[in-house]
């Protein structure tokens, strides 16, 4: 009885990503593969507010769908569900999971550790090897690695690259604005002018000083020359 | 309305207008019809009970209840004007250690089978209180000022908020001047946008009303008044049941002239 119930609930109802179709279009075609009944209904990507999911709501109900929760990628979807009084649950394609370890935002390829998702204030992320964020780090958390720090995203906390003491060790983000910079056992306060928009930067030790320039991948050789024809242009 | 929804209104920062959005979004829900109740969980220096007018009228709080020496009736305090809205106090001044997160959950439970809406008054901080109040919460709106150390700490919040697993969290951007933010001396609301990376649930406009109406006891929502902040609640609580309608644009509140909307353009952002 319980278990039979419980499969009766996982009954899903997938909607093709969003640019693929209209759901209009779409909809009178699923009871061939889907018998009427209550099912939780998959929006992925789609952007609903309250006034489609009404109307998308209405469709199900005249193709004999009862809803029973709606799972959703975007927020504003949820938002719309929330207000409409489904049970909804957000499942963000990037999660944003936090710091403690080994959270399912969080994994390790080799030596590198990713972090999918904003760090936020009071958030500490560390890496044994290189850390790659693919979000922002928001002022007040902060990033610690042995190797590189990467950031596909805006750094605007602090970063701390080479922890172990190792001076080749380069902080690179798509935007470059951090509140302090450690290289090594070098500190370093984040520029006060902003950055260039379009431009990755990169802080590296120069000289004996933490230096900032355009961005380098990391499988071009760091030749001066190369930075220079960067900047140059 | 076919599930109750549970919010916390919740901010980390104390002093930027936790209380005083739940007591104008009761009302105003109250008033458009939606069975609300105020839970007040900052019940160690609780003051919800006074911007509603109710301070003497409480008699029991949530703790009474949970120890079964009153019913759940009897500690709900109705509104004198609004009978769609209650208010009920978490717990006694006097008695802080008693609540714990299960405790929280047991009342909001209680509470969900009677109102479309129980908004939770969390207290400031992120320590006990507001893991106690988070616990009970399904959403939550964040509330910030457009202050560097407000969004600092609603930043924090809203990291904690996502590790519980309350969703969806909305911001609420309190006390805009329009023509500080012209002349770039404030946060703009996309630099709060920004780094909080919400959706904005509303933009209230800076108000002596406020003032007014918190010493008197009476939310500003309570008699329709025309003023902007009255306004903006009232469109939040439009918002959070699903109604479109458009944000306040603060560029054209405030009484900007084209020498202050060339500056704007011409200058980079102050944060």
């Amino acid at each position: 009885m319980n278990a039979a119930s419980r499969a009766r609930a996982r009954r899903v109802l997938i909607l093709p990503p969003q640019r693929s179709c209209d759901w209009r279009q779409w909809l009178p075609d699923q009871r061939e593969f889907l018998a009427a009944g209550s099912v939780d209904l998959h929006l992925g990507d789609w952007s609903m507010g309250c006034r489609e999911l009404t109307e998308l709501m209405d469709a199900l109900a005249r193709e004999g769908y009862t809803v029973q929760q709606v799972i959703t990628h975007c927020a504003t979807t949820q938002i719309g569900a929330a207000a409409l009084g489904f049970p909804s649950s957000h499942r963000p394609i990037q999660e944003s999971g936090k710091d403690n370890g080994d959270t399912d935002s969080t994994d390790r390829r080799g030596d590198l550790r990713i972090h999918r998702g904003t760090l936020r204030a009071g958030d500490q992320f560390n890496s044994e090897g290189h850390a790659l964020i693919i979000g922002d780090v928001n002022p007040g958390a902060s990033v610690t690695a042995k190797g590189d720090v990467y950031v596909w995203g805006r750094l605007r906390g602090r970063a701390h690259a080479g922890a172990a003491g190792s001076p080749s060790a380069r902080i690179i983000a798509l935007q470059l604005r951090p509140l302090q910079l450690r290289i090594a056992d070098l500190v370093a306060r984040g520029p006060e002018e902003p950055p260039w928009p379009g431009q990755a930067e990169q802080a590296c030790i120069r000289d004996g000083d933490i230096a900032i320039e355009p961005a380098q991948p990391p499988f071009l050789d760091d030749q001066t020359n190369q930075r220079k024809s960067f900047s140059a242009g | 309305m076919t599930i109750s929804r549970t919010i916390l209104i919740c901010s980390g920062k104390g002093g930027v207008g936790k209380t005083t959005l739940t007591a104008n979004l009761g009302i105003a829900l109250a008033r458009q019809g939606a069975r609300t109740v105020v839970l007040d969980a900052d019940f160690g220096l609780r003051n919800l009970d006074l911007l509603l007018g109710l301070e003497n009228r409480i008699v029991y709080t949530a703790q009474e209840v949970l120890a079964e020496t009153c019913r759940l009736d009897q500690a709900l305090v109705k509104h004198k004007q609004e009978s769609n809205l209650a208010l009920l106090p978490a717990g006694n001044p006097r008695m802080l250690e008693w609540l714990k997160p299960e405790d929280m959950q047991a009342i909001v439970s209680m509470l969900s089978e009677r109102f479309d809406y129980v908004l939770i008054d969390c207290p400031a901080g992120i320590e006990d209180g507001f893991k106690n109040a988070a616990a009970a919460a399904k959403e939550a709106i964040v509330i910030t000022t457009p202050e560097v150390s407000a969004v600092r700490d609603a930043d924090r919040v809203i990291g904690l908020l996502n590790t519980r697993g309350v969703a969806p969290v909305q911001l609420v951007l309190n006390r805009v001047r329009p023509r500080m933010m012209a002349n770039q001396e404030m946060l703009a609301v996309d630099d709060v946008t920004d780094i909080l990376a919400l959706p904005l649930l509303g933009l209230v406009l800076e108000d002596e009303q406020v003032i007014v109406s918190t010493n008197r006891g009476e939310p500003l929502t309570l008699n329709g008044s025309a003023s902007p902040a009255a306004k903006a609640y009232t469109h939040i609580a439009r918002r959070l049941q699903g109604e479109d309608v458009p944000l306040m644009d603060p560029a054209r509140e405030g009484r900007t002239g084209l020498r202050a909307k060339v500056r704007r353009l011409m200058q980079t952002k102050i944060f």
